[in-house]
């Protein structure tokens, strides 16, 4: 399913002292099959324009396509838009409010109407997704589980209605490494069953470089640039501009050109940077 | 959510705005108090005008304080039908069973829901010109008598500062757990009254619990930069009587002292 965002506007609290323009004439399109990184610095309009995918923010000006569905339409289903565009926000475990795990994940399903024999195994399926040991959680109250744990259940509710297509408001803000980690896979793993398409904000490069195929970058609510990863930090200068950092192998790999080792491309994950510097080093001899 | 409008601050550069707290705080009771003795509809309109004056001046715009009565016009709604009802006095205009409607439970109805508006539309005059900061300052410094029978001022300022900040912030916390629900369906428009309360379970649970975390964290906060509320506490910014605070004050004693002599038909006017 493509989504395709065109002329989209939006201003918060119009025609008061508090107006602030989040999003000024953006155009671009997502295609199926794509994991989209949205980056950018803190208030240039991310989450603005994320919340638009699902009509949580209606459109005021602009267009947004999701596959037929119009969402400057005044005549939109929005159960149906939002089965379809799950949304996971910044520390999703803030939104757990059930009695027991299992109902808190089933509340998504139920909400879009699926029938109730089908829910319970969609919860059970999303939570074992997620690397929860379903039989252990599943009557425990989500404010018993650890930080980790919560942020899975939580991710369970988002992915337990099968969207099609997910996004992603900054997954792993707040994690410790090996947690990030998990989070991540636990997206490609989803990308390789039912989620089609991904869309992700992050304010982290390395998770960037490594995950996705294409990036877009808002600034001063502008979209300035919208390219692939390795096109995007193979210019480290033009991105600093922005206020963003490049991932950490394309600054180490920069460095080393400076000092004299140039490894002729720019690599996106630490696996790239070994085999081309050891290439490299190999050559020297 | 963003749409609440009662008591937020409005900022601007208008005299009002520059006013000491105090004398604000100060002239906002004596308005209430005025429009609670009031009985003469004259001396309404001149209170409803000298609202409409005021409100110029703090450069609010007209709009803005008159959707404050939204949020009690329900109160007044109620409130006015009781009165409606409640008082039998004058003459009968018409009967239905045990409902009598006379002249006098008009006025009283009237009398009521005028008082009521203009009591919401004084008092967020007053929170739209100031700053929940300089009006917790205000108010502490006006409760200065009571310090000297050892009632804790400072900590009552300082508990309804924090309480007025949480307000924006629990508003925005209200925003975006209802955009998580609605993100997985939640529907919160739909259905009848007890539908509608029990859509609102899923952000209610999370409000509080976050509620809690947060008053937990600030009050580690604070003990982590030992704040307490010693006797001699300095301020940053120190609120001083101008001569604007002085004019305020004459003209809106002025204008109760006319209102006074139109309330009790001094000039033979009705």
């Amino acid at each position: 399913m493509q989504i395709k965002v065109e002329g989209l506007k939006y201003t918060y609290s119009p025609k008061t002292p508090f107006e602030k323009v989040a999003l000024d004439d953006i155009s671009f399109t997502i295609n199926e099959g794509d994991t989209i990184g949205i980056i950018g610095s803190t208030g240039s309009g991310k989450s603005t324009l994320c919340q638009h995918f699902n009509a949580l923010i209606r459109i005021s000006h602009g267009k947004i396509f999701v596959g037929d569905m119009e969402l400057h339409s005044k005549k939109l289903d929005l159960g149906v838009l939002r089965k379809t565009v799950g949304m996971l926000f910044q520390y999703p475990e803030y939104q757990l409010f059930a009695d027991t795990v299992k109902d808190d994940v089933e509340f998504g399903p139920l909400n879009f109407g699926m029938p109730k024999e089908e829910v319970g195994e969609l919860a059970k399926y999303a939570l074992e997704l997620t690397g929860l040991d379903f039989d252990a959680v599943k009557d425990k109250s989500p404010f018993e589980l650890s930080g980790g744990q919560k942020r899975r259940a939580a991710i369970a509710g988002v992915i337990a209605s099968r969207p099609e297509i997910l996004v992603l408001d900054e997954p792993t803000a707040g994690l410790d490494p090996q947690g990030k980690k998990e989070i991540l896979d636990l997206v490609k793993k989803l990308k390789e069953s039912y989620v089609k398409t991904v869309i992700m904000i992050s304010h982290n490069m390395d998770e960037i470089a490594e995950y996705c195929n294409r990036v877009i970058v808002l600034n001063d609510s502008k979209l300035i640039y919208d390219t692939t990863p390795r096109e995007l930090f193979s210019n480290p200068e033009k991105l600093k501009e922005t206020g963003l950092e490049v991932p950490h192998v394309v600054a180490i790999s920069s460095m080393l050109k400076e000092g004299g080792i140039d490894l002729g491309e720019t690599p996106l994950t630490k696996e790239e940077f070994i085999s081309l510097l050891t290439r490299r080093l190999k050559c020297e001899k | 959510m963003r749409e609440v409008s009662f008591g937020q601050y409005y900022p601007s550069n208008s005299a009002v705005h520059k006013m000491d707290a105090r004398v604000k705080l100060l002239l906002t009771i004596a308005f209430i108090v005025m429009v609670f003795l009031v009985k003469s509809l004259y001396a309404y309109i001149a209170i409803g005008v000298f609202i409409l004056l005021t409100t110029l001046v703090s450069r609010v715009p007209v709009l803005k304080v008159l959707k404050s009565i939204k949020a009690i016009i329900f109160i007044v709604v109620i409130m006015s039908i009781i009165n409606l009802f409640a008082n039998a006095e004058g003459k009968v205009l018409c009967s239905w069973w045990i409902f009598t409607i006379t002249d006098g439970g008009i006025i009283t109805a009237v009398n009521l829901a005028l008082r009521l508006i203009f009591l919401v539309m004084g008092t967020s005059l007053l929170t739209y010109t100031t700053t929940p900061m300089e009006l917790t300052d205000g108010m502490e410094s006006l409760m200065y008598p009571l310090k000297l029978i050892k009632v804790p001022t400072h900590d009552i300022a300082i508990i309804m500062s924090i309480a007025l900040r949480f307000i924006p912030i629990l508003m925005e916390e209200v925003d975006k757990i209802m955009m998580a629900q609605k993100a997985r369906g939640a529907c919160f428009d739909r259905g009848g009254l007890l539908q509608r309360a029990k859509a609102l379970l899923p952000v209610l649970i999370p409000l509080f619990v976050s509620a809690f975390r947060r008053a937990d964290e600030l009050a580690l906060a604070l003990d982590a930069r030992c704040y307490n509320a010693t006797p001699n506490r300095t301020k940053y910014k120190k609120a001083t009587l101008a001569i604007r605070d002085l004019i305020a004050t004459l003209i809106t004693g002025i204008f109760i002292v006319l209102v006074v002599a139109i309330n009790n038909n001094f000039w033979g006017l009705y």
